[in-house]
């Protein structure tokens, strides 16, 4: 579970922290341009590093730098416990006057307080094990050292870091472009979801008894479900196809052809079913409600919440949907301020505010202040 | 959220205002909880609101819709009529499947009975029904539900699976 993500100078976020421990669940609200969907991209920056993406340009950019102000390093931190163990990565990326590619400038990661590697400009420090000595290399300012170490087995904490990190979600879904076609199995989605016949057959090959958990979820959701199948389409190639029955009647549907909400409520499934499969995971969702019918949005949250916080795991969503916003409570709902666009957020727990009345109202009134 | 078929037995939840709200989310988080039989609605804004949206809403549906049963959330502000004047407004026809319950005051003075966040103080409360038990439902801030409750036995196979 993530206790803490500090971003510093990484667009609209400056000296932005987020304290999530004990929040096994929370809400971002705030106006548009506030910066919710920038701490999704910040933590799909985290996220893209432990897939394997190593190029500081493929990361970042010059752009990233707040108000294009490169002479103070882009700083991210990230504080989460696993496997009763903390775990802390830094990662500071840099752009020197002249230079026209953006490096790492520092980078660290530590497991209950002691170094597992560090890092200082292309200098890395791989620290003492039982087994060897402090080793030092060094590493083109131009990649990040994370990906490129070497694990030692299962339970080196440098790959439960990595494996934790690389299995994040990050979702904003984008049906439309999304099939169920898939040629190989994955169990890391992309943000729009585009893979998510991968993802299916992924999970499924991890754990077939994933199923029951999307068969129990759409089942509740859809009256008429009756399965869902991924038939070989080719040698090397597979399409989802769902499958409906009204008594005697059946229907049987290519995935891509459901609408952008039911393909949306799929996707919850997965969620629901990776969590309980291979989490605990931390799922970022960037407006889960959106195109979901208005009687769908405070179940299909509420369920997110739920399993999240019943089975392990960190789920973190961002709305401006009044229906999801109230499935919330003042504890575990943020707001995030920008006063201007040359100015940083800032967030505070609702429970911090004064707020009258109920949230959402106060909202529409666009009464709610630091 | 939307119960999956209303006319299946179904309870729809009114709150009085957000700090009951939160409570009943507490409640929805409890694991066993069957989250499609249960809805929270919108906070209502206030006890006496919760009276009249349940009088010019709720009665006629609630005749439409023999299979649900309501709550209504209520802050009693230590009146002890609150539950009397509240069910003045609730037919004969349906008092059956209605049901008033709440703090004796307010949530705001959970934090004072050490109870300081209210999702868990309400995930609290359905763990007891679930469990059958009426440890923190015998409070003083809720003990006054005590009837209240014995007549909402007959939601526990709606409620829990």
């Amino acid at each position: 579970m993530i206790k803490r993500i500090y971003i510093h100078n990484f667009r609209c976020l400056e000296n932005f922290e987020l304290q999530l421990a004990l929040m096994p669940s929370s809400l971002l609200i705030g106006r548009n341009g506030a910066g919710k969907s920038t701490v999704g991209f910040a933590l799909q920056m985290l996220q893209s590093i432990a897939r394997g993406t190593n190029r500081v340009g493929s990361l970042v950019s010059t752009g990233d730098f707040a108000r294009g102000r490169s002479d103070v390093p882009i700083r991210f931190e990230i504080e989460v416990t696993l496997g009763g163990k903390a775990y802390e990565y830094t990662i500071a990326f840099e752009l020197p006057v002249g230079f026209k590619e953006v490096r790492v400038a520092e980078e660290r990661l530590a497991c209950d307080g002691l170094d597992i590697y560090s890092r200082d400009k292309a200098q890395v420090v791989l620290a003492r094990t039982s087994s060897a000595g402090e080793a030092r290399f060094l590493v083109d300012w131009h990649l990040v050292a994370l990906p490129l170490i070497q694990e030692q087995n299962e339970s080196d904490p440098l790959r439960i870091f990595k494996t934790w990190l690389a299995r994040v979600l990050i979702l904003a879904p984008y049906p439309e472009a999304i099939t169920g076609d898939s040629e190989r199995g994955s169990l890391t989605p992309d943000r729009k979801v585009s893979n998510f016949g991968e993802w299916f057959s992924g999970l499924l090959a991890h754990s077939p008894a994933a199923y029951s958990r999307i068969d129990q979820f759409i089942k509740q959701v859809m009256a008429d479900f009756e399965d869902i199948q991924n038939p070989n389409t080719g040698k090397e190639s597979r399409s989802l196809l769902v499958q409906y029955q009204v008594e005697s009647a059946t229907l049987s549907l290519p995935f891509a052809s459901l609408s952008d909400g039911e393909k949306c409520l799929f996707i919850c499934a997965l969620v629901l079913a990776s969590n309980a499969a291979y989490g605990p995971l931390l799922c970022f969702w960037d407006e889960p409600d959106n195109y979901l019918s208005l009687s769908e949005v405070g179940h299909f949250v509420m369920e997110l919440r739920r399993a999240f916080q019943n089975k392990g795991g960190q789920l973190i969503v961002t709305s401006h949907n009044p229906e999801a916003i109230r499935q919330f409570s003042d504890e575990n709902t943020l707001m995030l301020f920008r006063n201007s666009h040359v100015e940083p957020t800032q967030v505070r727990r609702i429970a911090d505010l004064s707020v009258k009345g109920d949230l959402v109202n106060a909202l529409i009134r666009n009464d709610v202040e630091l | 959220m939307s119960v999956s078929n209303k006319y299946r037995p179904h309870i729809l939840v009114l709150p009085e205002d957000d700090a009951d709200r939160q409570i009943a989310n507490g409640f929805l988080l409890h694991e066993c909880v069957q989250l499609r039989s249960i809805q929270i609605l919108a906070e209502a804004g206030g006890w006496a609101e919760v009276r009249n949206v349940f009088k010019d809403v709720h009665t006629d549906e609630m005749l439409k819709y023999t299979q649900r049963f309501m709550i209504l959330l209520v802050d009693f502000d230590e009146q002890a009529d609150r539950r009397q004047v509240m069910k003045e407004v609730i037919p004969d026809s349906v008092a059956d499947r209605v049901f008033v319950i709440g703090l004796w005051t307010e949530p705001e003075d959970l934090s004072r009975h050490g109870f300081p966040r209210r999702e868990e103080f309400g995930r609290t409360l359905a763990n007891e029904c679930y469990e059958q038990r009426r440890e923190v439902w015998n409070h003083d801030l809720l003990k006054h539900n005590a009837d209240e409750l014995e007549r909402m036995t007959i939601l526990r196979p709606i409620l829990f699976a």
